[in-house]
């Protein structure tokens, strides 16, 4: 037994002999909480369930893509986005059998080809989230499984364009994560982080000390804000970004990969002196 | 492997069973005794609603600890950044306190960070593997290793200065 299994042993040993503080009525709480479950609307759900799906299956999975009305109504309100960025349609696709369901309402953007090829990837990666959700169904057995799919149009401006998908993806826990899509409407170009920087830039090593930096930073300013520093080793180098109101550079990480999933979606805004010098 | 079709009374028989760790874990994640409760409440109803997800029997612990788990976080979220004073004066030293008094292991680990109050408590007190914590708290084994090595010589540490 080396030195850690020890030590191991002896933690093991100390937390079944020693007391541990539960609260006065805690246990009869867990009592109570469990009398008063209600059996009967988990059994009749039980019952009826497979021919549900079945049918909801068949009847919702080749209903795409839809319309719905209520998005029709809100791109009434829409106005024009920009020049050469149209927002022609909702896309909407829903699916509900009682044990999993899904809300995925994405748009088409038309007026350019720098607006029909972000479409495309929306499209691309939004059909890539309902054929996981497809596939998730059918080996879920009894199990819950959520699916949403929302978008914003976080900057249109006379020169740049962005949109954010935003997913949640629900099964016992929730997962949100986002794709951010940009037109550098000067050029007509769909973006992405590395098209900012020079080729021979190491903008990746530049961006990913900064966010350890703040990391460090906020985590000693504030006990309650958790990172994990230790796994975080660099960014991708097609991290998700969107530029703030201020125009700053803000960095974008979905929820679980460098903080706990307490911290949602963290963000870093990154001083523009930190790739001032890397930029094309 | 066993099929699950929890009853409401064998439901009810396996929480009361796990009651313990489920506040253990909530505690070690909130630090607040009232939230932990509130949390251990909701991912029971929770829990429960949702029984039929779970598969096997014998996952039960870690199903609902899982659950749990998430429960916790979402109260993070809603609090976040408050702290309650009163629970953290639980950690801290009394005025006037006997300091040659032992510190106790429960009170080495609510010393510890965040994200390794949870991995060393599933660990140590509650006995699951390194591969049932990853999948209760939705990290790699990798992080969960890393952190209970932390944890460890962090206790190692708080434990040997008295």
């Amino acid at each position: 037994m080396d030195r850690f299994d020890e030590f191991d042993e002896i933690l093991r040993e100390r937390a079944k002999q020693e007391p541990f503080p539960l609260p006065e009525d805690y246990a009869g709480r867990v009592f109570r909480t469990c009398a008063a479950l209600e059996d009967a609307p988990a059994k009749r759900r039980h019952a009826s369930r497979w021919a549900g799906v079945a049918a909801a299956v068949l009847a919702l999975f080749i209903a795409v893509p839809n319309v719905s009305p209520a998005a029709a109504a809100a791109l009434a309100e829409v106005p024009v986005l920009g020049t050469i960025v149209e927002l022609v349609i909702f896309r909407s696709w829903t699916y509900d059998d009682g044990h999993a369901s899904a809300d995925v309402t994405v748009p088409e953007l038309d007026g350019s080809a720098a607006a029909r090829e972000v479409s495309d990837q929306v499209r691309a990666y939004t059909d890539q989230l309902i054929a996981r959700f497809q596939a998730d169904c059918e080996t879920l057995g009894e199990g819950y499984k959520g699916l949403d799919v929302a978008s914003a149009v976080v900057t249109d401006s006379d020169t740049w364009f962005t949109l954010r998908v935003d997913a949640t993806e629900t099964q016992a826990s929730g997962y949100e994560f986002s794709r951010f899509y940009h037109i550098d409407k000067t050029t007509g170009q769909v973006v992405t982080l590395a098209d900012l920087f020079r080729e021979d830039a190491d903008y990746v090593t530049a961006l990913s000390g900064e966010v350890l930096r703040q990391m460090e930073e906020r985590m000693a300013a504030d006990e309650s804000v958790r990172y994990f520093p230790e796994e975080f080793t660099a960014i991708d180098p097609q991290q998700n970004f969107y530029f703030n109101g201020e125009g700053e550079l803000v960095l974008v990480f979905d929820e679980y990969t460098i903080a706990p999933g307490s911290m949602g979606m963290p963000e870093f805004t990154i001083p523009a002196e930190v790739y001032g010098g890397l930029l094309k | 492997m066993m099929q699950a079709k929890l009853d409401k009374d064998t439901f009810s028989a396996l929480v009361i069973q796990n009651q313990e760790t489920l506040f253990h874990t909530a505690k070690a994640i909130l630090r607040s005794d009232e939230d932990a409760e509130d949390a251990v409440q909701e991912a029971i109803c929770a829990a429960f609603e949702r029984r039929e997800s779970l598969r096997e029997a014998d996952k039960f612990r870690p199903w609902l600890l899982r659950i749990l788990v998430n429960k916790c976080y979402d109260t993070c979220r809603r609090r976040r950044p408050t702290v309650d004073l009163e629970d953290v004066a639980d950690y801290l030293p009394a005025k006037g306190e006997d300091h040659t008094e032992r510190l106790t292991l429960w009170q080495a680990v609510m010393a510890l960070g965040g994200d390794l109050r949870a991995v060393v408590t599933l660990f140590y007190y509650d006995g699951l593997s390194i591969r049932e914590i990853s999948g209760v708290l939705g990290i790699s084994e990798a992080a969960v290793k890393t952190r209970l090595s932390r944890g460890r010589a962090k206790l190692r540490q708080l434990l040997e200065e008295e």
